[in-house]
């Protein structure tokens, strides 16, 4: 039985950015699972949207960084500043400190940059002047980048990469959604009247509970002859890393949690690897990220499930 | 579990050791053993607990190592030691029957004991409990199926039986006819002891045959081709050295006969003169050929036959296997013999008993009228019985016979003639055998018995060996007629059944190709049909072998939760739709939406996740479930969008 906390949730963000179900699905799947989202589409097609009303509903604290190539590791994360009155550095905390944190065109700064995010992301703190400061729970982050403008980018490596659980595309919408879309008001407006479904209490718990999804052995044998096959298969250069295959294990058991079972079954796993895993792999041909998308697709067709 | 099902396992263990039981091989302290049985099946209807797979398993490798003794010192036989533990283990297993696993392993030990038991019997009761066995077999395993799929409350169970067990019964009799037998017995050796007989070995102590003389087992059936007209001596083996307390065969020169044409001649014949005995014997502890004198031809399956200088006949090994033979005897043959030094032997102290001999046989009368009047002398002055006392100390058993209690059975009589024949100077041996018999008209063959043993005289005069009998004759109580129809059909069993031989299926195979003979085809030869039959049993026995073995390396036990899905899977593949063996449930669900198939598509597969990678619990309810689901799918009778 699916969680009705999970129903609300999935409907709260539905009735903001429409036609979409797959993506927000997803990107609960990616909250409930502790790990991060990667977005990659072109400009204008939602993807601050999703972020946003993810966080109304949830009740999170949301913040917005826009990523350009002159931003410093300091403009995220906070900066010491010293204080006349108490003759102590204060530490003013940066735009990371919120529960969703969206990075917008995470490929438009400096890998320095790059790369303090998503060390925070991994970490779940920051070290600022030798005091360690925990991010707040839950935390999530959802990067975008464009992919269709390479002028003046530092693509993220791919070890970066794979520190994001899953990656998605929203695309454009629908004819009938878009038409909806572009006469009724702004999204921004509806963000702005959505009402919290979910308590950050509530995330929590469900992650815990995420975490407690039952692993059959035959479902186990099978994720990973998924995670081999990558490694072997010849078009691909470079595999999926171990990494990877915690991340997939993950998000299968939250996207079982997401539809109401407390175990994962092959579906889960199968249906998730392209997007858990398609951006971890480095083609042999150098094509983008969505093309490894459909090797893996490809592949996952050829394995056998368990039965 | 339904009490039907406990019965039948109950039954078919109970079967199993009683067939072992049956044979009359097995010792003591195991069928003791066996009837903890009783308790545990008690236990097992009652409901109580059962043992728990530690203390099973302890046990059970105790049952080894008592196997292990038994086969290496106890009975030294590794076959009846295998027969003794399969008691043993049913004994344990029925405290041991928690699953259907376990039930399993009792049907499995019940046909290792039937085997056994086939091949330690040959007694027509076995033939029955064979086919009890086999209908209850197939009982348990029908029913074991539908325990299995939990579709046991609703079965019909007498229909399926009685077709598998016909077909069985079809299929057993097909091969009992077409499985070629080997002419020859390779394996010769047999476990079973056999009866316990006497008197046919090459030493024999006195007294020996008093204890048989009461014994009404069947020893031998015989069929004559025509009518002898009694007494019928059917001669076994020759004595010829006696030292007081036994009879010694002594001679050493054996000739060993091979085969010519299907039989071993022993000597000359025609023909015309001989009667032909068929002796299907019960399995006995001796390997003397008997038969009436003179034989002169044997059929039997050996490759060889030992014959002695005195026509003692015997087969290499163990004659406990073989059941059957035919002797060819010319009854009026005289044989020839040598005097010779053995057959003058004489025990110590035997000068009062020659010293009654000559004055029983007198002076000046010829060899011939001594013995004669010997035989006389002895038939009309000793009284038969077969309860005798031992000697006083200091006498021998003979002078105790003759001169002091004046009773005996055939072996004092016998031994008391060829001591003093050879008291005086007349060259003799004694014989072994059995005499008389009784004729069963259903059937018209003669029923030998072990109390029909007999030892008698042969004495050499004018150089040819004639038979004497000093013995006198005993009346015989006539056996209801009953039995005699029973031990007919014993005699059938061991005929067709048992004894089914190549000869036999030649017949059949000849009766079956003079029906389909036609006109310009040439004539079906046996040799010819034969060979087509070998063949083809090799064929279909190796390929049934590699397709057993591909089966065992590519088996995967599935449970029902997967047989079921799999049969789901192959129902949307027979309604057209390209299922690959990489799709989830979920594409599968996909699929047969697209298809039309309603809600019980859906129920199915979600029942079948949450059991196969879940960790819901089965119950007999859920089963009907899945079965009831499938079978609407099956029938089209589903929900439609």
């Amino acid at each position: 039985m699916q969680n009705p906390l999970i129903k609300q949730l999935q409907s709260a963000v539905e009735s903001v950015i429409r036609g979409k179900s797959d993506a927000i699905a997803m990107a609960i799947v990616t909250l409930l699972g502790r790990g991060n989202l990667l977005i990659e589409d072109v400009p204008g097609v939602g993807k601050t949207t999703l972020a946003y009303a993810l966080a109304k509903a949830t009740d999170c604290a949301f913040q917005r960084i826009q990523f350009t190539s002159d931003m410093m590791p300091s403009d995220i994360i906070g900066v010491s500043i010293y204080n006349p009155e108490s003759r102590e550095f204060e530490f003013k905390a940066g735009p990371l400190f919120a529960n969703i944190v969206l990075a917008d065109e995470i490929n438009r700064t400096s890998p320095r940059t790059q790369s303090a995010l998503l060390e925070a992301m991994n970490e779940r703190k920051i070290t600022v002047d030798r005091q360690t400061l925990m991010l707040p729970d839950p935390f999530m982050v959802i990067a975008t980048q464009n992919p269709v403008e390479y002028y003046g980018t530092f693509p993220l490596p791919e070890s970066q990469l794979d520190r994001f659980m899953m990656q998605i595309r929203l695309g454009y919408p629908e004819l009938e959604h878009e038409k909806r879309a572009v006469t009724d008001q702004s999204g921004f407006a509806l963000i702005e009247r959505l009402r919290p479904v979910v308590t950050k209490a509530d995330i929590l718990k469900m992650q815990e509970a995420v975490d407690a999804v039952m692993v059959e052995e035959a479902v186990m044998d099978y994720l990973m002859q998924i995670i081999t096959g990558t490694r072997n298969d010849d078009r691909i250069r470079l595999g999926c890393s171990t990494r990877g295959a915690q991340f997939l294990l993950k998000a299968a058991k939250a996207h079982a949690y997401y539809a109401g079972r407390d175990f994962i079954v092959p579906d889960d796993v199968k249906r998730l690897a392209p997007c858990v895993i398609g951006h971890r792999l480095i083609l042999k041909s150098r094509k983008g990220i969505s093309d490894a998308e459909d090797v893996v697709r490809d592949m996952v067709e050829r394995i056998a499930v368990p039965v | 579990m339904p009490i039907l099902y406990k019965s039948i396992t109950a039954v078919l263990a109970l079967t199993g050791c009683v067939s072992l039981l049956i044979t009359g091989e097995m010792n003591l302290p195991v069928c003791v053993g066996g009837l903890t049985l009783f308790v545990g099946y008690y236990r097992f209807f009652r409901d109580r607990a059962q043992a728990s797979k530690r203390v099973a398993a302890i046990l059970a490798q105790a049952a080894l190592f008592v196997f292990l003794a038994d086969a290496l010192i106890i009975t030294g036989d590794v076959f009846l030691a295998v027969a003794h533990m399969t008691i043993t283990f049913q004994g344990i297993k029925s405290f041991d029957l928690k699953e259907p696993w376990d039930h399993l392993q009792v049907y499995f030990m019940s046909l290792l004991q039937l085997i056994i038991a086939s091949e330690l019997t040959r007694a027509l009761t076995f033939g029955v409990i064979f086919v009890v066995f086999m209908v209850l077999l197939v009982t348990a395993m029908v029913l074991s199926h539908f325990l299995k799929e939990g579709t046991l409350g609703r079965v019909r169970i007498r229909r399926p039986v009685s077709v598998i067990v016909m077909l069985t019964m079809i299929c057993t009799t097909i091969f009992f006819m077409v499985i070629p037998r080997a002419p020859q017995r390779f394996i010769g050796k047999s476990h079973a002891h056999g009866i316990k007989t006497v008197g046919f070995s090459d030493k024999v102590d006195f007294g020996a045959f008093g204890d048989f003389k009461l014994d009404q087992t069947v020893v031998m059936r015989i069929e004559m081709d025509r009518e002898v007209r009694p007494p019928y001596y059917f001669r076994g083996i020759a004595m010829d050295t006696f030292d007081g307390t036994s009879w010694r065969n002594t001679t050493k020169q054996i000739s060993r006969i091979l085969k010519t044409d299907n039989e071993f001649i022993i000597a000359p014949y025609d023909r015309a003169r001989v009667v032909e005995q068929r002796i299907y014997l019960e399995p006995i502890d001796s390997d003397v050929i008997f038969g009436l004198a003179r034989v002169t031809a044997v059929t039997a399956d050996t490759f060889s036959l030992l014959v002695d200088d005195a026509q003692g006949i015997t087969i290499p090994g163990k004659l406990s296997r073989r059941i059957k033979y035919a002797v060819r005897s010319d009854m009026a043959a005289v044989s020839q013999g040598r005097r010779e030094e053995r057959y003058l032997q004489m025990p110590r102290r035997m000068e009062k008993i020659i010293s009654l001999a000559r004055s029983i046989s007198g002076a000046g009368s010829s060899d011939a009228e001594k013995a004669s009047a010997l035989e006389t002398y002895l038939k009309r002055n000793y009284l038969y019985s077969l309860s005798t006392t031992l000697p006083p100390a200091g006498m021998s058993v003979l002078e105790d016979f003759l001169f002091n209690s004046k009773k005996g059975f055939c072996e004092h009589y016998a031994s008391s003639m060829v001591v003093m024949l050879r008291g005086l100077g007349i060259p003799s041996r004694i014989v072994n055998g059995f005499y008389g018999g009784e004729r069963n008209e259903y059937g018209n063959y003669l029923i030998v018995r072990q109390s029909d043993a007999h030892a008698w005289v042969e004495a050499l005069i004018d150089g040819q060996w004639r038979r004497f009998d000093p013995t006198p004759a005993v009346a015989q109580q006539k056996p209801p007629a009953l039995s005699h129809v029973l031990d007919s059909l014993r005699l059938q069993w061991t005929r067709y059944v048992v004894g089914f031989s190549s000869d036999d299926q030649k017949e059949i195979v000849r009766t079956l190709a003079s029906s389909f003979t036609l006109k310009g085809l040439p004539r079906l030869r046996f040799s010819m049909i034969k060979t087509v039959i070998l063949w083809a049993f090799a064929l279909t026995l190796v390929s049934l072998l590699l397709y057993a073995v591909s089966r065992i390396l590519r088996f995967k036990r599935y449970g029902f939760v997967t047989r079921t899905y799999l049969e789901f899977r192959e129902l949307l593949r027979r309604k057209g739709m390209r299922v690959t063996d990489a799709m989830t449930a979920g594409d599968l669900l996909k699929l047969s939406r697209n298809n039309g198939l309603g809600d019980e598509a859906e129920e199915f597969l979600m029942l079948y996740e949450s059991h196969r990678f879940g960790s819901c619990e089965m119950s007999d309810a859920v089963r009907l479930r899945y079965r009831d689901l499938l079978k609407k799918l099956r029938s089209g009778k589903f929900t439609c969008y």
